[in-house]
Formats: C-alpha cells, sequence, structure tokens
C-alpha cells in the first residue's frame, strides 16, 4: 500500500512463497536459466501499484520441472539388492530406474515442436505414469489442440492419455496409449514406508532437466516442509526445469516423492510431493476414462474442495495480535503461513509505517500465469506524528488508494466492489470488500477486503485480506471473518 | 463621396481573410471589370480575363451580371456563369468572383444586417490578480501538503516556475491563434477567460473528493474527474468562441461533439476493462476524522451488501464465456 520503498522490501526476503508446491522452478527470479524447458508457465501477473496489492505472481515461480526422466538409475524398489558389479548407491538407482523414467512432452496437435516438457515415471506395470499436473497442464486445458508423447532414455516414444489429475497436490496420472510398448519394465515401488524416512537421509531425484539429458541429482531428505498447509517435502537438492514429474527415490529404490519445484533465491532447496497422494491418485484413476474435454469442472470441483478445507481451517483461527497499541489488527496464526515485518526507517521526516505481510506458500497451479487457493493477509500501521494531520490525511488517502483490485483479464472478471463506513464495536473503519469471478473455474472467486482506520487525526492502520479461488459463500465468510477482527486495544476513552 | 445620394452601388474588394480592403463607388452604368486598363474596376490578378464581366441595368432596371470573354467565368454567389452568359442580381447584391478576386457587390436595395453587439474584452487587471493569487494559494496549498516537512527548496520549483510559465504559455499560443484569426495579440484578454476556469478546476478536483468521502457519496467522488474534464471543454469553448465570435454556434457545437466523442471512447474503453464506467474499483480517498458524516454501519450489513455481486459476476462469466464461445467458433471456421 504505500510507496515505493516499501515494495522494494517486500520481495527482498526469502520468501518462497510463490513457488510453492506448485512448480518447479524459478521463484524469485524469473530469468532462471531453465527457463527453455518450461511448462508453458509466465511468470503470473503483476503486482498491484500499492505495497499492499495482492501477491498474484509474487515470487513468480514458473512451472519449471517438466524435463525428461533420463538417467534413472534402478528403478524398482522390490527388486533384490544391488549387484556387486554397480559401485555407489547413485550408480545403482540409476541403473535400477532407467526403463521406469519417462520424459512427458506436450505437443501441439498440428506440429512436433514441444510446447512443454516434464518428466515422469512408471507406476504400474500396465504402463501407468505419474507426472505433475503443471508438466500437463496445456494438454488438460486445452486438449483439442494438444497431444501428450513419453520418450524413454532409450529412445522409445509413443503417445500418452491423461486419466487422472490432481491439481491441488500438482499430480497427474497418464497411461500410453498403447501399454505394450512399455511392457516389461516394471515400476516405481509406491509402497508405504514401515519406517519413516530419517532427515538426512540420502535420497535421489531423478529427471531430464532442460532436456539436457536424463540425470540423478543427489540430495538429502529434510522432512515435511515446515507451515506449508499443502503436505510438501523439502529436498536438500538442486532440482531444474524438465525434471518436474520426477521421482525422487530413497536408497532402495522406493518413492519418496515427486519433484515439484526450487527456490531460485536459495541453494539446494527444493520441493517434492510426497508419495500419498500419488498413491491416492492411482487409486482412483487407475481404471478412468482417458480425458478428453478442457477440465475446468474438474479442476474446479478439486479447488472447492481444497478451498472449503482452507476455508474452513482458516475462520476456525483466533487472529494474532499486531501488537498496536491503540488497535487490534487481524493477523493471521503463522500454522501455514509466513509473516513478514518491516518498518520505516527511524529517521525518516514523512510518515512512519510499521508493515506485516503474512503469506501462504502453498499455491495452486493452474496454468501458466495462474496460480489460485491461498490467502494473504497484510497491514500497515501508520504514524504521522511527524507529519500534521492535514499531510498525514493526504498521505493516508493516498496509501489507500494505492491498492490494486485487478482488471477483466484471460482467467478472472473484473471486481465488483461495496463500500461503505463500518462502525466495528465503536471503532470507525473504511471497508471495501471486491469479489472478481473465474471465467473458467466457474464458482470460484477471488476476494479482497480492504480496510482502513479512520479515527485518527494522525494514526491509522490500513489492512487488507486477499482468498484467492475461494465460493461465494466462503468469500463472505472470511469477510466477516476479517472484519471482525478489527477492534478498539483499549477503552475507546483511551484512544484519542 | 461628396454626394452619397449619387451612389448607385458600392464594391468591396475582399481580402484573403475576408476583410475588405479597397472599395469602389458606382456612380453609374454600364460597369466593366478586368484586368485591361479601360475597364472602369481593373483588377490585378493574373486569372482574371482583359475584360471579364460587366455590369448593366436591363429594361426592366434590373442589374444583369455579363460574363466576358473570360475562360475561368464568374462566380455569383457560388454559381459559375461561362462566358457570355448573363444572371440577373438579387436587388441586395451579390458575392462575386473574378479569378481569385472576390468582391462584394452592395446595392441599394440591400437589407443591413443588424448591429452586432461587441464583445467587449474588458480586462480587469483587479479581478485577475486576485483570481491569480487565489490560484496561487490553492496550488501553494496542494504542493504544502503534498512535501514532507523540511523538504528541501528545490521541490517548490515546479511550482514556482513551472505553473506560471505553463499558463503564460497556454495563453501565449492562444494569443497567437487571435492573432491569426482577428489580427491582435490578444495574451490578456485569454489570461482572463482561462483564470477562473483553472481555479474551478483546481478546488473540484481538490475539495469534491474530500466533499464526497465526508458524505461517504462514493458516486460523487467518482463524478469528480469526469466533473475536472468538463470543466477544462468549457474553458476551451470560452476560448474557441472568444477567438471566432461570430461562430459561437459552431464552437459549441464543435467542442461539444469532441467531449462526447472522448467521453464515449473513454467510457467504452474503461467499460471494456473494469465492467465499469469508472476508473476506480472503489472511493479511495477516506474522510478526514472531523468531517466524517453520515452513520456507519456494522460489518455484519457490508457482507450482507456481497450478496448481490454474486449475481452480477455470474452474469459477467456467462457474458465472458458466451463471447469466448463466438471466438472459438470464428476460429473453426
Amino acid at each position: 500500500m504505500l510507496m515505493a520503498a516499501l515494495r522494494r522490501a517486500s520481495r527482498a526476503l526469502p520468501l518462497w512463497a510463490a513457488c510453492g508446491l506448485t512448480v518447479l522452478s524459478p521463484c524469485g527470479q524469473a530469468a532462471a536459466p531453465g527457463e527453455p524447458v518450461r511448462a508453458g508457465s509466465a511468470a503470473a501477473t503483476a503486482k498491484g501499484p500499492g505495497g499492499m496489492a495482492r501477491p498474484e505472481g509474487p515470487a513468480a515461480s514458473a512451472p519449471a520441472l517438466p524435463a525428461s526422466a533420463a538417467q534413472g538409475g534402478n528403478s524398482t524398489a522390490t527388486e533384490p539388492p544391488p549387484p556387486a558389479a554397480v559401485s555407489g548407491t547413485g550408480q545403482r538407482i540409476y541403473e535400477r530406474s532407467r526403463p521406469l523414467l519417462l520424459q512427458v512432452r506436450t505437443l501441439l496437435k498440428t506440429q512436433d515442436s514441444q510446447s512443454s516438457v516434464g518428466s515422469g515415471f512408471l507406476v504400474t506395470p500396465e504402463g501407468h505414469l505419474v507426472t505433475n499436473y503443471h508438466v500437463i497442464s496445456q494438454y488438460a486445458l486445452q486438449p483439442k489442440r494438444h497431444r501428450l508423447v513419453y520418450a524413454t532414455i532409450d529412445g522409445k516414444q509413443g503417445a500418452l492419455q491423461l486419466l487422472a489429475f490432481d491439481v491441488v497436490h500438482d499430480l497427474a496420472l497418464l497411461k500410453a496409449t498403447d501399454p505394450a510398448l512399455l511392457a516389461g519394465r516394471g515400476s516405481v515401488n509406491l509402497a508405504p514406508e514401515a519406517d519413516a524416512l530419517a532427515r538426512g537421509a540420502r535420497i535421489f531425484s531423478l529427471g531430464n532437466p532442460l532436456d539436457v539429458g536424463f540425470a540423478i541429482a543427489e540430495g538429502t531428505y529434510n522432512g515435511p516442509v515446515e507451515r506449508s498447509f499443502l503436505p510438501t517435502l523439502f529436498f536438500g537438492g538442486s532440482l531444474s526445469p524438465g525434471m518436474s514429474g520426477g521421482p525422487a527415490l530413497d536408497e532402495h529404490g522406493r518413492l519418496v516423492g515427486v519433484n515439484v519445484a526450487t527456490r531460485r533465491d536459495g541453494e539446494q532447496v527444493s520441493f517434492l510431493v510426497p508419495a500419498a497422494p500419488v498413491r491416492a491418485l492411482l487409486a482412483r484413476g487407475r481404471e478412468a476414462k482417458p480425458i478428453t474435454e478442457p477440465a475446468y469442472p474438474e479442476i474446479t470441483r478439486q479447488l472447492l474442495e481444497h478451498e472449503a478445507d482452507l476455508s474452513k481451517r482458516f475462520i476456525a483461527q483466533a487472529w494474532r495480535s499486531a501488537g498496536h497499541a491503540r488497535y487490534a489488527i487481524p493477523v493471521p496464526q503463522e500454522l501455514y503461513m509466513r509473516c513478514w515485518g518491516h518498518g520505516s526507517p527511524q529517521a525518516v521526516r514523512g510518515l512512519q509505517f510499521e508493515r506485516s505481510d503474512c503469506e501462504m506458500d502453498s499455491r495452486v497451479f493452474i496454468n501458466g500465469s495462474l496460480r489460485t487457493g491461498y490467502i494473504t493477509v497484510r497491514h500497515e500501521a501508520y504514524d504521522g506524528s511527524k507529519l500534521g494531520a492535514l499531510r498525514y490525511a493526504e498521505r493516508y488517502s493516498a496509501s489507500f488508494q494505492n491498492e490494486f483490485m485487478g482488471t477483466n483479464d484471460g482467467a478472472r472478471t473484473a471486481p465488483r466492489c461495496v463500500e461503505r463506513n463500518i462502525d466495528r464495536q465503536g471503532l470507525p473503519l473504511r471497508a471495501v470488500i471486491c469479489v472478481r469471478a473465474y471465467k473458467k473455474l466457474e464458482g470460484l472467486h477471488d476476494l479482497s477486503v480492504l480496510v482502513a482506520t479512520l479515527d485518527g487525526t494522525q494514526i491509522g492502520v490500513q489492512g487488507r485480506l486477499d482468498a484467492l479461488g475461494v465460493s461465494f459463500a466462503n468469500a463472505q465468510r472470511l469477510a466477516q471473518h476479517y472484519l471482525d477482527g478489527y477492534a478498539w486495544i483499549a477503552p475507546k476513552t483511551g484512544s484519542r | 463621396m461628396d454626394r452619397p445620394e449619387d451612389r448607385l452601388a458600392l464594391i468591396e474588394l475582399l481580402e484573403r481573410d475576408g476583410r475588405t480592403g479597397r472599395t469602389v463607388d458606382v456612380q453609374h452604368w454600364p460597369l466593366t471589370l478586368g484586368r485591361a486598363l479601360d475597364n472602369s474596376v481593373v483588377l490585378d490578378d493574373l486569372h482574371v480575363a482583359a475584360a471579364h464581366a460587366t455590369l448593366a441595368p436591363d429594361a426592366e432596371g434590373r442589374l444583369v451580371l455579363t460574363a466576358g470573354a473570360s475562360d475561368n467565368g464568374v462566380l455569383v454567389d457560388g454559381r459559375r456563369l461561362a462566358a457570355g452568359e448573363q444572371h440577373v442580381l438579387p436587388a441586395g447584391g451579390a458575392l462575386l468572383q473574378l479569378g481569385n478576386v472576390r468582391l462584394r457587390l452592395r446595392l441599394r436595395g440591400e437589407v443591413l444586417a443588424p448591429e452586432r453587439r461587441l464583445i467587449f474584452t474588458e480586462h480587469k487587471p483587479a479581478t485577475m490578480a486576485l483570481q491569480a493569487a487565489l490560484l496561487f494559494i490553492v496550488m501553494t496549498a496542494q504542493q504544502w501538503v503534498s512535501l514532507d516537512p523540511g523538504a528541501d527548496f528545490t521541490a517548490w520549483l515546479p511550482l514556482l516556475f513551472g505553473m506560471p510559465l505553463a499558463v503564460v504559455g497556454w495563453c501565449g499560443v492562444w494569443a497567437l491563434v487571435s492573432k491569426l484569426f482577428q489580427h491582435r495579440f490578444d495574451f490578456w484578454g485569454h489570461l482572463g477567460l482561462v483564470l477562473p476556469w483553472v481555479l474551478a478546476v483546481q478546488l473540484v478536483e481538490s475539495l469534491l473528493p474530500l466533499l464526497a468521502a465526508s458524505l461517504s457519496w462514493p458516486w460523487l467522488w467518482q463524478l469528480s474527474a469526469p466533473i475536472g474534464v468538463l470543466l477544462l471543454a468549457l474553458m476551451l469553448r470560452a476560448q474557441l468562441a472568444h477567438v471566432l465570435p461570430q461562430h459561437g454556434r459552431i464552437v459549441t457545437g464543435a467542442v461539444t461533439a469532441l467531449a462526447l466523442a472522448f467521453g464515449a471512447v473513454s467510457l467504452a474503453t474503461l467499460h471494456r476493462n473494469t465492467d465499469r464506467l469508472s476508473r476506480a474499483p472503489y472511493m479511495s480517498t477516506l474522510p478526514l476524522p472531523a468531517l466524517r458524516l453520515g452513520s456507519p454501519v456494522p460489518p455484519q450489513a457490508l457482507v450482507d451488501e456481497m450478496a448481490p455481486l454474486r449475481e452480477q459476476l455470474a452474469q459477467r462469466v456467462r457474458k465472458a464465456r458466451e463471447d469466448d464461445a463466438e471466438d472459438s467458433a470464428d476460429a473453426d471456421n
């Protein structure tokens, strides 16, 4: 919400927010070296002019992982211990997984150029394979314009069918149109682990980074990512675009997770989708009919399920204190959000402020320009005692004006807003509620609630809640919940 | 002329801008016009024939124009007479063109247009000074508010020099336009015209949003920008009318058409991007605590007001889908 100085600060911090689980890719800097292999996703949309603007594409995570699987190691877990001839574990894993690794390519129907590539791996002997949803999202959304093919390490190619996907966990289940071509290759062991992997255990991620060739990347297992709404594993190793959808295996060749995203602003900070959703997807989609129509209805259904859970859990939480002397300001618990604080320099002559940005790391990748299914909460507390009332009022209004509510774009309608002066237990507030509707994901909305306190001549707070991809009813509940988070901290007499 | 009663007619030779240059008294008919020296009125223009036209009364006393041996002929009130053709002139006179020479023939039968009121551009230095001072105060106040305490003096330079230069430059350009159409460099006239309008625009822009915020009237807030544009359009109209006083209606029509076209294009663009007719999705000016009028509602009431949005948005979605379907149908074809 305010001004340039603030904006700078917001992304300098190591948020991995946008990279969320969705995509393996460039959070932070868009120009990751891996771009060539990107799965057709562009960096998400712009932030608003204001610092508090909605975090649509914040850390610019692009779906990168789609590359092909190349040098896998040994695949199946059930196989006997490694032959003595093979020396290192990595070599062993690679040798075993070789036949199970595939590169998944999305091609335009009318030509052979690939519009996106990723990796995948066989999960059944009947030719079922798993990859990331974001690797095949173009096909899922426009099946009439695209086709899916696989390529094995030994150079075999064939057509693929999309059977099912889990957009929230970013997984897709595919099957070879002619399973006979992949017969006899075995499958990656999906068996539930009897003993949980210890942190620090060596694991191996396989895939085809940047379409360069199949590769194995060794790293460590670091357990689940903290404060993530969706279960995600922290892989201490390097993932590159193109490896999306490849398997990460333990030393016995059992599936630990599926490569999905990485942080470009850190070193060897990468993410995996755990094995449980993979098993669930396989169980549910194994016998499904191939998807040949645009998958928007199914995506909508899954997102509505996700948002129902998210909204319910979010509303059930009590607000945290912001520590403001005068107002109670709604700040979310940090159960699955991260909050970053920032303040103006002490010496500044103008408006003083303190700012808090709370964002969810988990975001759901829909297509290259759309991520949804998350909530952000921000506020800025202003102190204009060095300015005087008139100057303060001007800046306070300017800050309020500086909020971007979105426009009519390819995915969503322009916002419709309602606004009022409201009275929250005696605390006067200006509140604006804007809602946008998704054009193709019917029933989903983006909610923005903007609030400014109106009582102070030289002090005030402005806050904003954004909930992306929620039902209208939950938008109303979230709006109410957020507005109810404001109050006087002390009896009103002490306020002025 | 010594004896006005002897004047049968008056010929006014018009200059390029329509003003009268030379005048010729006509005391007897016939009258000949042409480039040759033996004409009654010698016209020094290469597009005029030696004996270009003759004016003489016919048997019934009506004045008749006869085109002479000329390739170009004569234009009479916009009608062309070829060589040898004759034309009976109206009793009041006519506008003739011979070659490049335009001349007005005035006859005794003419009906004089009523005296036109002179539009006085009375300069009132005191009023102008007062308005300029007010404008300066308003803009200084705006600048003061926008600067942090202790701002460097250079932050004031745009106001000190920029604003006066802009006003002077604007009026200077308009004075040149006056020079073009009216042969006078009417700087002060334009300054006197412009000042009150600029002052009005400044006041509307700074006060109307505050008023709207105090009353909690978003519609008034949304109107303040169009009102500012309207005031500027009116200022433009006033200046154009000042330069072309004889074309008041045309000026009004042109400015109105321009304003309407501009408004329509802006609204159409806005509507495409925002589905609404205003740029800002919400009223972004906040009321001063002391001026906050109107009674606030409980949060629940605002949340309840969201309900109609659902259907409105669903409608937009349906519309978008229809457009989409049309597009893909087009693509299939």
